[in-house]
């Protein structure tokens, strides 16, 4: 864009010293703290945070909940985004704005109209025990299916949104084309709509799994401290016992978590590329 | 000409206080709960009695007193109020020095458990609850007692506070007491809980959230402490207040004077302005906080929603600082690995 590279990283400069000093240097300061023994560098902290059985089953549930919400995400974003795509003009613009219309309201609101949506004697159990499905009603609020509940509806917006924008970037004549050539559906979607849609992929899967891991509001209030994540054991550390060391480790977990989600990935994209 | 005379008076009043205001700031540290009654009832009229200018700062606990200490040695922070287990933690890393109640007027008014709460003088209460159960009286005959919640009667109808808030270990204790066990280790009502985890619902963190979920008939009964209870009384279901055989709970909040500060005679200004007759009746007219002063009067219905009265006082059994300090860490270990699990 700049004839010369070096006015146009000049002008990063501003940006990259503000972040630099307002962000990297504190979180760097921060994190460190899990890392420094009594004498200099050590990792007894996390050794110390994996020995105990409660926060192994923490680190599971939330790497499980969020995985699974990528993955659902995927799947049921894949098929409102190819409904979207294959929409005209002006519906797809009304549908993209009823997808991104839950993205500007609040996630506290959201998540308390999870509340009252599944609660005893919310709509879902006055359905299922108006349709003679079960006698008394389930209870579903502040277990884990009520946190995944809450994180779908969360951040499946953000998976449709990337998958809509790659699939728009597809060539208009892929699909018919594989069709006249006698491909299936299923392969329509193996060999030619995943591989293009891959970055998209990438994008959504990334933001939603992280999304999920990092969310504190959905997990305290649709799952309490009977369902603890992370993030709300991190919030327990600091706010409670005062620990800044564990809530340190967690905290470097969480990030190292994100990295490894975007890289793991990119690799799968990157193989099928590959492959295909 | 009198007129005149008043006029002048008060202009001359008021040029003296706006130059003396340049001088004199008082910085507090206060809960970030309902602030614009604070200002209108406290703070406000304290600056125009003073002519100074004060400097109010809100936040967490964890935030607040993390701020203490990393002013610790110039202190920014010249007077603040926390609970008495924070006050108690303070006190031990040196960050407060006594208060000298002499210089407070109002303090011989104050309810016994309110003067020196955490010894030494370090602390003076300005407010405490008292904390029981919240009941549906359609639903459960009454609850006579604190082991009445992990009955059968009320499984899978009842909440429980989280032992990281503050109703939490004090709920703890009276289970523990309910079964004849006090000791501040809290084990076994922990163990108790956690063979009926299955039967709670949920572990609440806020009342506020308890508050919907007895709105919603996800529960019938729950722990609370009595600055909530305008939050159900008037839910449109027959609710009731236990008093249970073991007696009801609670907790206090106090104010504390940092260490050096070099603004004490204010920062003693304010708190004997705050605990005066006058200001406590007004805050807990207000419902903001109930009155430690002894010599407050509401009415019956203004009573109804406060813990009031040197009965309820005096009968609190509350968790002493030193015991919730050392033992907190403990409570969230077991918590975590028992119920947790």
């Amino acid at each position: 864009m700049f004839e010369n590279r070096t006015i146009g990283l000049a002008l990063t400069v501003p940006a990259a010293l503000f972040a630099a000093a307002l962000f990297i240097l504190p979180v760097g300061i921060l994190l460190s703290e899990a890392f420094k023994g009594d004498n200099g560098f050590s990792l007894m902290a996390y050794v110390d945070f994996f020995s105990s059985p409660r926060n192994q089953t923490v680190f599971f549930r939330t790497l499980k909940l969020a995985g699974l919400v990528a993955v659902v995400s995927a799947v049921v974003g894949y098929a409102a985004a190819f409904c979207i795509v294959s929409l005209p003009a002006k519906s797809r613009g009304r549908m993209f704005g009823l997808v991104t219309l839950p993205l500007m309201i609040s996630p506290v609101a959201r998540t308390y109209a999870w509340l009252v949506i599944l609660g005893r004697t919310g709509f879902v159990n006055s359905m299922l025990v108006n349709m003679g499905i079960t006698d008394t009603p389930f209870r579903i609020l502040f277990t884990e299916t009520a946190v995944f509940i809450g994180l779908l509806q969360l951040f499946m917006p953000l998976m449709i949104i990337s998958l809509v924008s790659a699939m728009e970037n597809m060539p208009r004549d892929a699909i018919p084309a594989a069709r006249i050539l006698g491909a299936n559906w299923f392969q329509v979607f193996t060999k030619v709509i995943l591989p293009l849609t891959r970055e998209g992929l990438v994008v959504g899967g990334t933001l939603v799994f992280t999304g999920s891991m990092t969310a504190y509001i959905t997990p305290a209030i649709l799952g309490g401290s009977k369902v603890l994540m992370l993030e709300t054991l991190l919030y327990q550390r600091v706010t409670v016992a005062n620990d800044f060391v564990a809530a340190s480790v967690i905290a470097m977990i969480l990030i190292v978590m994100a990295f490894s989600a975007n890289v793991l990935l990119k690799q799968i994209a990157t193989a099928r590329r590959t492959r295909v | 000409m009198k007129r005149l005379l008043i006029a002048t008076t008060a202009l001359t009043l008021t040029m003296g206080t706006a130059a003396s205001a340049q001088d004199k700031t008082l910085t507090i540290s206060v809960y970030s709960f309902a602030q614009d009654e604070f200002k209108e009832l406290v703070y406000d009229p304290f600056q125009e009695q003073c002519g100074c200018k004060l400097v109010v700062e809100t936040g967490n606990s964890v935030e607040r007193l993390a701020k203490i200490e990393a002013n610790a040695a110039s202190p920014v922070i010249d007077m603040a109020v926390i609970s008495t287990a924070d006050a108690l933690s303070a006190t031990r890393k040196g960050l407060l020095q006594p208060i000298d109640t002499a210089k407070l007027s109002s303090y011989d008014k104050l309810y016994e458990i309110a003067k020196d709460p955490i010894g030494d003088h370090m602390a003076v209460g300005y407010t405490f609850y008292a904390t029981s159960i919240v009941y549906r009286s359609d639903k459960i005959d009454g609850i006579e007692s604190w082991s009445d919640l992990l009955s059968p009667e009320l499984a899978g109808n009842v909440a429980l506070p989280d032992v990281t808030t503050n109703q939490g270990p004090p709920v703890l204790y009276m289970l523990g007491k309910a079964i004849g066990d006090t000791d501040p280790s809290l084990t076994a009502p922990i163990e108790l809980v956690s063979e009926h985890a299955d039967d709670i619902v949920t572990f609440y963190v806020r009342s506020s959230q308890l508050a919907q979920l007895m709105q919603q008939e996800e529960i019938w009964a729950a722990p609370i402490g009595r600055f909530a209870w305008g939050q159900f009384k008037d839910n449109g279901f027959p609710m009731a207040w236990a008093t249970p055989k073991e007696g009801q709970t609670g907790g206090m909040n106090v104010m504390v004077m940092t260490k050096d500060n070099g603004n004490e005679d204010l920062a003693l200004e304010f708190m004997d302005f705050w605990l005066s007759t006058p200001i406590q009746t007004a805050l807990a007219e207000a419902l903001v906080d109930s009155p430690a002063n002894s010599e407050v009067t509401v009415s019956d219905e203004i009573a109804d929603n406060l813990t009031y009265g040197p009965e309820t006082a005096n009968n609190l059994d509350l968790i002493p600082a030193d015991v919730m300090l050392d033992q907190r860490e403990n409570w969230l270990d077991q918590w975590n690995n028992k119920v947790m699990q």
